[in-house]
């Protein structure tokens, strides 16, 4: 009898450390100081005991993971910028799905066969650590940056390594009169950027900004407003005046997922008010309508600001990436002496 | 007799080949089998194709030339550095000399995005060493020098010159210290001693010094990741082919060569041991 009882202990407890050691999904791209993963992450944790962990890659980083891996995926779920989102299910890495709220997301935010969707969007802006200017002004436009005041004090992303600074390269060159397929305008205010450029970073530099290290940085609105309001760093957020790009942040099931079912239930929770919430305290706004708390909204710059950011085509973006970044590697980065 | 001692021999070789048995086969499959399918891939048309791209003139070849001279830079300071500190660890008996030892090869513990953080630290736009220029003359240097060409030699010293003492230190610890004896009795100063007696007798251990060294740099990638801004080095550029642009065959090509151009100058320094 009490063999029998310890058998069954021991077979109920391999089942319980079994079914312990399931408890997780991988996410590819999450990185915790991005759109407070972190705290997503960790809210999801405490509710359901699913373990989500930390991942430093960004989205393009990301999407190679994936392809090297198609044959034996090992991520359930990736997170990227719109366009490297788009890119990655057009080359068969994601399989379809539609988490729970799926209608809810405004149809141009979502693939319409569920190979994609947004979980929140973002803006390009110029992150500006007030104190770390060294007297220079508070820049207000593309054009500022130029002024050799900001000599070593501008820093935005490498876009081989993240889809943020992809954005901002695509968007960018849009906007100086460039297309998906004529790179000169865009390229040539990136080279005289260049000048005043300290480094082109492949990892997070959210501290080097809060430090000073890097007085004004190209990226996520809400990556500034974070450090504003979080973190309480003397940090502004400006929307220059010539314009800028508003950004969806994606997701998708990966196609062969080790975890699927637990995937499902967490790409359906984060559509949820509470997650939506999450996501806003780092300022990225939710994609599902009146899920943005009061208090963050009123934080946010006027929704007149906001009137110069443009949404950039997500298929065009896609199809220009590899030869885009491929000029800005050669023109700004440099051949390499 | 003779007999038994052939045997002996036989034996104690196969105990031998025992014995290197793990770690040859992890060398099969950690060495020689990526190598071997990375020269298999250049062999295809789109390998081929790729090593061509990466021989002409453009961002691939500087890069190799680049990760050459700056491994090569290193090396040679790295070897002069280190060549009073060891010698006076190798030589020398005083109070703290384990500490000092400790000291100097702490920074081998450290992964190269560790070093490319603390060179930032140090002497980025805000780093403690501009600062402290600034507070002592009224005038801020070097700032943002660790983005520099500069600054990513200084970061690649960082770490070569413990390598280096590290590796002479016991190298000096093996030469026999009767010539150094038998020198000063024939009236040789230190400085003569070092330079004409020690320095000829322990060049194979300079030239292995150099070897492992100037392998550490051509490998090394966390620095550059974090410092590089426009210099670039041939990992780094592995790692935007790989990543950036899914392109395989281009990286693989630069591996390729990679390895074979540490491969050369590892077995030139070599040869010229015997």
């Amino acid at each position: 009898m009490i063999r029998k009882l310890s058998l069954v202990l021991a077979i109920s407890s391999i089942a319980a450390f079994a079914a312990a050691q399931e408890k997780v999904v991988i996410q590819y791209d999450c990185i915790p100081n991005y759109a407070n993963w972190g705290g997503v992450t960790a809210l999801y944790k405490q509710l359901t005991g699913v373990t989500v962990p930390p991942d430093p890659k960004g989205s393009s980083v990301a999407m190679a993971a994936l392809e090297k891996e198609k044959e034996a995926p090992q991520a359930d779920t990736a997170y990227y910028s719109g366009a490297i989102g788009f890119q990655a299910a057009g080359k068969g890495l994601h399989e379809p799905y539609k988490p729970k709220g799926w209608e809810k997301i405004p149809a141009a935010l979502k693939d319409p066969n569920g190979l994609w969707w947004t979980v929140h969007t973002s803006a390009i802006a110029f992150v500006v650590n007030t104190r770390a200017l060294g007297g220079a002004p508070v820049p207000r436009s593309w054009q500022d940056l130029l002024k050799p005041v900001y000599k070593g004090k501008i820093a935005y992303d490498d876009p081989t390594w993240g889809g943020t600074s992809y954005t901002l390269v695509y968007g960018l060159n849009e906007l100086m009169g460039g297309n998906e397929t004529h790179f000169k305008p865009g390229i040539a205010y990136l080279k005289r950027l260049d000048a005043n450029v300290s480094s082109y970073p492949r990892e997070s530099i959210y501290n080097g900004v809060l430090r000073g290290e890097v007085p004004i940085w190209i990226n996520a609105d809400g990556n500034g407003y974070k450090m504003k309001y979080v973190d309480g760093a003397p940090v502004e957020v400006v929307i220059p005046s010539e314009g800028t790009f508003t950004m969806p942040l994606v997701m998708g099931l990966v196609k062969g997922a080790p975890h699927k079912a637990e995937a499902k239930r967490y790409l359906d929770w984060l559509l949820t008010p509470p997650a939506q919430a999450e996501f806003a305290k780092a300022y990225f706004l939710p994609v599902v309508p009146g899920t943005l708390p009061k208090e963050i909204a009123s934080r946010l710059l006027p929704e007149k600001e906001y009137k110069r950011a443009r949404a950039l085509d997500l298929a065009k973006m896609a199809a220009a990436a590899d030869a885009l970044k491929k000029a800005w590697v050669d023109e700004i980065r440099g051949s390499g002496r | 007799m003779d007999f038994g001692l052939r045997a002996n021999t036989t034996t104690s070789s196969w105990t031998g080949f025992l014995l290197a048995l793990p770690l040859l086969l992890f060398l099969a499959a950690a060495v020689v089998w990526p190598i071997g399918h990375l020269a298999a891939r250049a062999l295809t048309t789109e390998g081929g194709a790729a090593l061509r791209q990466v021989l002409a003139a453009g961002r691939y070849r500087t890069a190799l030339v680049n990760s050459l001279a700056l491994s090569a830079a290193a090396a040679l300071a790295s070897l002069l550095l280190s060549l009073g500190p060891a010698w006076v660890l190798a030589r020398e008996r005083f109070r703290g000399r384990d500490l000092l030892r400790t000291a100097i090869s702490l920074p081998l513990t450290f992964s190269g995005v560790l070093v490319g953080f603390l060179m930032v630290v140090l002497l980025g736009r805000i780093g403690a060493l501009p600062k402290a220029i600034g507070f002592l003359t009224g005038r801020e240097a070097l700032a943002g020098a660790a983005y520099t060409f500069a600054g990513l030699f200084v970061a690649y010293l960082y770490f070569e010159v413990p390598r280096a003492v590290v590796t002479l230190e016991s190298a000096f610890r093996r030469l026999p210290r009767e010539l150094d004896a038998a020198a000063r009795t024939l009236g040789a100063g230190p400085v003569e001693r070092l330079v004409k007696v020690m320095l000829p007798v322990a060049a194979p251990a300079l030239r292995s010094t150099l070897a492992v060294t100037f392998s550490a740099s051509m490998g090394s990638f966390g620095v550059a990741l974090i410092l590089s801004r426009r210099f670039t080095v041939a990992p780094l550029e592995i790692y935007t082919e790989m990543t950036g642009f899914l392109n395989d065959d281009v990286a693989g090509a630069l591996c390729l060569l990679l390895a074979l151009a540490t491969l050369a100058v590892d077995r030139l320094l070599a040869v010229r041991r015997r």
